[in-house]
């Protein structure tokens, strides 16, 4: 039978990760749009903050590869 | 027949189904970056290519049942011959080359496990099928898996409107190339090793390679070869509808379509729900298209999308059956199945000639179109 606790997972996870990487890039975009000496620093922020999510994603595609081919 | 000619044979035509699944699900991960011109067709296939090559080297799992439970394998169950699967495989080539050339994104895997469906009824009945397994990791995900991904597109491209200026929206391109990256690894990591499941099995099956042994290197590089070259040579057509076909999808949507893809794929292959990378790719471009205002969805074209999807199965099924039907008569027959594959084939290519798409025809739109702001009308 269908297990729906891994689909309301699956739902969730890709849900808040997904609403955190828009945002985070968006909030980049608009704190970069400014003549204000402070909105560049954040702006910045913003993106380090997305890059990093982006690594994650690559880490949990290929991290536990990875380990099993370090691993051998 | 002789075992060897046969095991060459599947190995040729498991190396061609990985192919078409290549250019097949180039969309899944290409068409948003396309349409928004955040990427020019040729370096986004390239890039597709590329990291579905290195995605195909990283996995090595092979799955211990190239049908995922779905037929009854093993002891008690269906024996899984090479002719059995060589008859599944032409019908999962022969559907994809089908949809491929209706411009329709279908599922590759449910082509594959349409034809095997389909081979092994003839082999030993519809008792060789596992109904639960059937509808539980087949039919239930494939209605899940848009309407999730459609959901959180949805949500994600109001966050992304909500939160920037028309003037800012350009800046969304240079994120829709690591997004779309991220859908072209994790594309990489999963398909390819279908291909080396088949390949593996059938050695094991013809008694070339020991039992419970993983894929030899030679297996691992052609797969991720064939999966690359069928990336970089593009299904322009399925490009065509998923990036323009759908909605027009303007910068902010495509980055908001590809991180729902994303984040949703990751998700269900890491919590233990698979779904089907075409079907959420799909339902993440319904998505954003219901989610900007002022846009609006092709439900004609949705709807024939959603059609493909249902009767991908079944038709890979019957194409399987049948070949298996004629492949079960003997060497006469076998022989007959693979020219008759080759023929339909071709056939295919050539009807595909007449109305050809490529990435010369694509439109894509001018640098800046998108932030512009619009014209005024003037005041008498």
């Amino acid at each position: 039978m269908i297990d729906w606790l891994a689909f309301v997972s699956v739902f969730v996870a890709a849900l808040v990760s997904a609403c955190i990487a828009v945002t985070l890039f968006s909030l980049g975009l608009r704190f970069g749009d400014g003549e204000a000496a402070w909105r560049r620093p954040v702006s910045v922020m913003m993106f380090v903050l997305c890059a990093a999510a982006v690594l994650l994603g690559i880490y949990i595609i290929v991290g536990d590869h990875l380990m099993v081919l370090f691993a051998r | 027949m002789d075992p060897l000619i046969l095991v060459a044979l599947v190995i040729a035509l498991a190396l061609f189904f990985d192919f078409t699944n290549g250019f097949h699900d180039t969309a899944n991960a290409m068409a948003t970056p396309i349409a928004t011109g955040a990427l020019r067709p040729k370096v986004a296939v390239a890039i597709a290519a590329v990291l579905n090559l290195v995605g195909a080297f990283l996995s090595t799992e092979v799955a211990k049942t190239i049908s995922g439970g779905l037929i009854r394998e093993g002891d008690g169950g269906v024996q899984i011959t090479p002719v059995l699967i060589l008859a599944g495989l032409i019908g999962a080539i022969v559907w994809n080359l089908v949809t491929w050339l209706l411009g329709l994104p279908s599922s590759s895997s449910h082509a594959l496990f349409g034809g095997l469906i389909g081979a092994a009824v003839v082999g030993a009945g519809f008792a060789a099928i596992d109904g639960g397994v059937l509808i539980s990791k087949i039919l239930i995900p494939a209605v899940l898996a848009p309407i999730t991904a459609g959901v959180v597109s949805y949500l994600a491209t109001k966050l992304a409107y909500r939160l920037t200026r028309k003037r800012e929206r350009d800046g969304f391109k240079r994120g829709q190339v690591f997004t779309s990256s991220l859908v072209s690894l994790a594309h990489g990591t999963n398909d390819a090793q279908k291909t080396m499941g088949v390949i593996t099995l059938t050695l094991i099956a013809a008694g070339f390679q020991d039992v419970g042994s993983g894929p030899a290197l030679w297996v691992i590089s052609a797969c991720a070869l064939a999966i690359a070259l069928g990336t970089y040579s593009g299904g322009w057509r399925i490009i065509r509808t998923m990036g323009r076909g759908i909605t027009e999808v303007e910068p902010a949507q495509g980055f908001a379509a590809e991180s729902a893809t994303t984040a949703t794929i990751l998700a269900s292959s890491h919590l233990g729900f698979a779904l089907s990378t075409t079907q959420v790719a799909s339902g993440s471009v319904i998505g954003t298209g219901i989610g900007r205002k002022g846009a609006s969805v092709r439900w004609r074209t949705a709807g024939r999308i959603a059609l493909g999807w249902l009767i991908t199965i079944p038709a890979a099924g019957v194409i399987g059956a049948l070949a298996a039907l004629l492949a079960g008569t003997g060497t006469a027959g076998i022989v007959a199945v693979v020219v008759l594959a080759l023929a339909a084939i071709t056939a295919i290519f050539l009807w595909a000639r007449r109305n050809r798409v490529d990435h010369r025809n694509l439109h894509q739109p001018e640098p800046g179109v998108f932030v512009r702001p619009k014209k005024r009308k003037a005041r008498r």
